[in-house]
């Protein structure tokens, strides 16, 4: 085979050793996935899940205790430098080089890299460019914003050419406007074809932009599908609510009707006896929404609101670990 | 080696537009101490010539010191601080070994040209005063500096990787002065023949060796220790600092 997976990550696990009076952690407990060449893939879990140390062990800078990492194909271990010419990592903490401007920390990264001089300059300047970072070349980094700085650390990332991309909680911190930006541009790059993995502890991030996801909680892979799979993975897969002022009670019918996996009453702030507020985990098969109307009527109740939606990440998540995310 | 000479490259393209700032840092104190005790006093007849001799290199030497320890140590905490920017040069491709040699040789080129800046500056500060026999046999001036700066700079490597930045007032005061007072900069080692075996314990300061090779490089009139213990000292001592230091660089980085 041509192709290896861009990623391959086989049973990984790290434990930090004891330290003084600091016991030792067990921050990744056997993990595993792989990623496609050209896949857009998340981790997404709360902070201290072992997403950041995974993203280390891949990226050579932390060494793992287990298991095995390639790189397209590369043993980060056993061939580290090898691995570091296949990967570009954007860090959680920007840490671009102080002492450098925009231009020289991208073409001094590309010297690193051993790019000839012709090579470098041109693909600084196409970087530059493309992530409208140009007006700045000449600026110190710690002059920039934030949302550029992460700018400037992913043309730093792409100066040589990395056949994958890693992104450590890229949108943390940012404003609402920087991290719709920057959303926009990693859509754009993964359209020009990077395989790119990205580390969020933001459901909406994870959603909108991972093609496959593993949720990750105490250092394991609680489950790993596509985001739409996740959802549909929920009992029932869609969620039904309704408002009806009704004079008699409308939950035990509907609880009994096939296709009702689960339901509740919500609380209503009214204060109208006759009003019913309903949550329905449903199943949302054939006929369902008829068979619910038809009880609604021949119960003689006036229907205020119905609504059908699709679960989101965030109950996948309460659902996996029955917690919300800790931020 | 690509990315070895790139790293290096970065540093001395960096250090060259500090270099007023780097020179005046390291050279301030050498270049004061010597107009006090080189021009000052003996005109007031308070030191003798001799005095004046034996200063010039150890003052090079204790310049070398601080511009090697400083060269090192003082990036390596921004290096290893909260933004992390080694991470960068972890992330070439180069060994972590690499990544740490690179930083001791870019702080030995800083402590090698303060060393070769301060001797004629001090040079020049005595000028008018007579009696003061300063004659640099380049031949062995040069490599005493280049292996005084790779010393210097891997024991600036073993002290910023083991000593947390916030102690590093603590480091100035209670390691590199004593050092300095005890570095044979301004007696000779052989002078200490007076203190009997006690002079034997100089020997576990490496700047002794520093001393004592600028000491045959710049005064040759100036007795210096035994050729052979000089060398061995100073490779010694460099050979256990890289050592060291590169060992607890590569566990502060790679975790």
């Amino acid at each position: 085979m041509s192709t290896s997976p861009a990623l391959v990550v086989e049973n990984l696990t790290k434990t930090y050793p004891a330290k003084g009076k600091a016991p030792a952690v067990e921050a990744v407990r056997g993990l595993s996935f792989s990623v496609e060449a050209g896949e857009f893939f998340g981790l997404l879990g709360p902070n201290g899940a072992g997403k950041s140390t995974t993203l280390g062990c891949i990226t050579t800078l932390v060494r793992p205790t287990g298991g095995r990492i390639l790189v397209a194909g590369v043993d980060v271990v056993a061939q580290p430098i090898e691995a570091r010419r296949r990967l570009a990592v954007v860090p959680q903490t920007r840490n671009l080089d102080r002492d450098l401007t925009v231009r020289e920390v991208l073409t001094y990264h590309g010297r690193y890299f051993g790019l000839p001089a012709a090579e470098r300059e041109a693909r600084a300047d196409r970087l530059m460019t493309e992530l409208q970072i140009t007006e700045k070349a000449t600026s110190k980094p710690l002059t920039l914003s934030g949302g550029m700085q992460q700018r400037v650390m992913i043309a730093r990332a792409l100066m040589h050419d990395p056949r994958v991309l890693l992104l450590d909680e890229p949108t943390t911190g940012l404003d609402p406007q920087a991290r719709r930006q920057l959303w926009e541009l990693l859509q754009g790059l993964h359209k020009r074809g990077v395989t790119i993995i990205l580390t969020t502890h933001y459901m909406e991030e994870a959603d909108r932009l991972c093609q496959r996801l593993a949720i990750v909680d105490h250092g394991r892979i609680l489950t790993l599908d596509t985001p739409d799979n996740l959802k549909k993975s929920l009992p029932g897969g869609a969620i039904l609510d309704l408002v009806a002022r009704t004079p008699q009670p409308l939950l035990p019918t509907l609880a009994a009707l096939a296709g009702v996996v689960r339901s509740e009453r919500l609380e209503d702030a009214s204060g109208d006896a006759t009003k019913e507020r309903l949550r329905l985990f449903v199943d949302a098969g054939d006929g369902l929404l008829d068979r619910v109307l038809s009880v609604v009527k021949s119960a003689g109740a006036d229907l205020d609101h119905v609504s059908l939606m699709a679960p989101s990440l965030e109950d996948v998540y309460i659902h996996l670990t029955g917690k919300d995310l800790r931020e | 080696m690509t990315a070895f000479l790139a790293l290096l490259r970065r540093d001395i393209v960096v250090a060259s537009r500090n270099a007023l700032m780097l020179l005046t840092a390291s050279l301030t104190q050498p270049v004061l101490v010597v107009l006090v005790f080189g021009n000052i006093l003996p005109r007031l007849h308070l030191v003798s010539d001799e005095f004046r001799a034996v200063m010039v290199p150890g003052l090079m030497s204790i310049t070398m010191l601080m511009a090697g320890v400083q060269g090192v140590l003082m990036p390596l905490s921004t290096d290893l601080g909260g933004s992390r920017e080694v991470d960068e040069r972890l992330l070439a491709p180069i060994s972590v070994l690499g990544v740490s040699i690179q930083k001791v040789v870019a702080g030995a080129i800083h402590a090698g040209t303060a060393g070769l800046i301060a001797l004629p500056a001090m040079m020049l500060l005595m000028h008018k005063v007579t009696g003061v026999e300063v004659h640099p046999r380049w031949a062995l001036l040069l490599p005493g500096v280049v292996l005084s700066g790779l010393l210097s700079a891997s024991f600036g490597l073993t002290l910023g990787t083991q000593v947390q930045p916030r102690f590093a007032g603590l480091l100035f005061a209670v390691v590199l002065g004593p050092l300095m007072l005890f570095g044979c900069a301004y007696y000779p080692w052989m002078g200490l023949a007076v203190l009997g075996p006690v002079k034997y314990v100089f020997l576990l300061n490496p700047l002794v060796f520093m001393s004592e090779a600028m000491r045959m490089a710049v005064t040759p009139d100036v007795p210096h220790m035994p050729t052979p213990l000089l060398v061995g000292g100073l490779v010694g001592f460099t050979v256990l600092f890289v050592v060291l230091g590169t060992r607890s660089f590569a566990r502060r980085t790679i975790l």
